[in-house]
């Protein structure tokens, strides 16, 4: 039990690294063309074991949102999309449950292979993406740009979390 | 209480998802530029209308007091203009700002109560009197021109000799020609009075504006009354007949200015003393 908490905590404080350090500074733009966006943090999201409780997943959503919008200067930005992909993250669950149920507290590409994990976290990310460009924009006006940000930069920010998953391939 | 605890762990995540999501959205509103934007002016959208609505009832009840300090707005300019005419007639206009002695004309705003129009003398009544400081022989103006001169007064109300009236008498003269006459009432057209005492020799034409001559206490100079409609030479008399259109139609009158003259007492009593 504690090496899962152990494990969680070493890869949030990873990706986090990552995420504000590396990934924010990455600006992809080509012209107008400026819609490319690596967003990785909220798999720590997605990542926690099963078992966690909704409360508590709500919760470290909140707080994880929240400290990743002091470095975007974007105060509740990211933490209202955590706090609604962590309200979310079980019915998610519920829609892909594999056949046999959820034996394993780990919910990685390890534990249920690839293809669920892709299908997982693709409905995670998107909903997340569109959420967090929607809040951004603030308003439906702008929904032409809300969605091109969000395709491309699920499409880039996939790619880095599956290359990811394969490198590290973790147990949970 | 023990199935409200039970209740509540059991939609705990829900209910601290909606806490959160209450507190990010007020940060996101509090602490973001655009978004505090964006949500001001759709909020400004959603309840503008309605706000748009409510103040036009409100500004509705409110119209008597518009009204009211308008017409004193009104009064005061118009003071400034007749008493600014006199001062630069003076070559005095240059501390005319600063002196508060070179104010010769007050004006009493006053409404309308009630009028006549079409008898042989006609009176409109002003629902001011002598506790606003109005008095016999005063004269009355409105925005465009001369009413009529007040006749009597009560405490609380006023009756106003209007110029359409057998009985009124208008000291006027040709503007920029320094012909006086005296205006009366004889047709029994309420937009034509006629002028009389003007010189044979004087060169009037058709079209001439007529306005106060300003001798008499109850009108400063300048006041527009009319224009020559036309004229002619009474049988044999040395005085032109000169009949003058009025420029406004007085039936429009609804808020008039009393004109209180500061010298008008002392101006009497010497006029007085003449006639005597």
């Amino acid at each position: 039990m504690n090496s899962i908490v152990q494990g969680n905590i070493i890869r949030a404080i990873f990706i986090l690294v990552v995420q504000l350090l590396l990934l924010k500074r990455i600006d992809i733009t080509f012209e107008s063309f400026n819609y490319i966006h690596f967003t990785i943090y909220p798999i720590i999201i997605a990542l926690l074991p099963y078992k966690t409780s909704k409360t508590l997943v709500v919760a470290i959503g909140f707080l994880l949102g929240l400290f990743v919008d002091l470095f975007y200067d974007s105060l509740g930005i990211h933490a209202a999309t955590c706090t609604l992909v962590a309200y979310l993250r079980p019915y998610m669950l519920n829609i892909l449950s594999p056949v046999e149920g959820y034996k394993k507290d780990g919910l990685t590409a390890h534990g249920y292979g690839l293809p669920w994990f892709l299908s997982y976290i693709g409905i995670f990310m998107f909903i997340c993406l569109f959420t967090l460009y929607s809040i951004e924009a603030f308003s439906f006006v702008y929904i032409k740009e809300i969605v091109l940000r969000t395709i491309f930069s699920f499409l880039a920010s996939l790619f880095l979390i599956v290359i990811g998953q394969l490198i590290f391939n973790p147990k949970y | 209480m023990r199935n409200l605890i039970y209740l509540i762990i059991r939609f705990s995540a829900i209910v601290t998802f909606v806490i959160l999501e209450c507190v990010c959205f007020y940060l996101i509103v509090n602490y973001n530029k655009s978004q505090k934007e964006i949500w001001a002016h759709s909020s400004n959208l959603f309840t503008g209308g309605i706000n748009k609505r409510l103040q036009n009832v409100y500004s509705f009840f409110d119209l008597q007091a518009t009204n009211d300090s308008l017409l004193l707005e009104n009064a005061r300019l118009l003071e400034t203009i007749i008493n600014y005419r006199i001062g630069s007639e003076d070559n005095t206009f240059q501390n005319f700002e600063q002196s508060d002695s070179l104010v010769q004309y007050r004006l009493i705003p006053a409404r309308v109560c009630s009028k006549t129009l079409h008898l042989r003398d006609n009176y409109i009544s002003l629902c001011k009197g002598r506790n606003d400081g109005i008095e016999p022989g005063m004269g009355v103006v409105f925005e465009e021109g001369v009413v009529g001169i007040v006749k009597t007064v009560s405490s609380k109300y006023a009756t106003v000799l209007l110029m359409l009236n057998s009985q009124s008498r208008i000291s006027g003269k040709v503007k920029s020609k320094e012909y006086s006459g005296t205006l009366f009432w004889t047709s029994s057209d309420p937009n034509v009075l006629n002028m009389r005492n003007i010189p044979k020799h004087a060169e009037i034409a058709i079209g001439d504006t007529i306005v106060t001559s300003g001798y008499s206490v109850a009108f400063p100079p300048e006041i527009p009354i009319g224009k020559i409609k036309n004229f002619d030479l009474e049988g044999g008399g040395n005085d032109y007949s000169i009949n003058v259109q009025l420029d406004y139609d007085l039936s429009s009158v609804d808020y008039v200015y009393v004109i209180n003259f500061e010298d008008r007492e002392e101006k009497t009593e010497l006029i007085e003393e003449i006639n005597e």
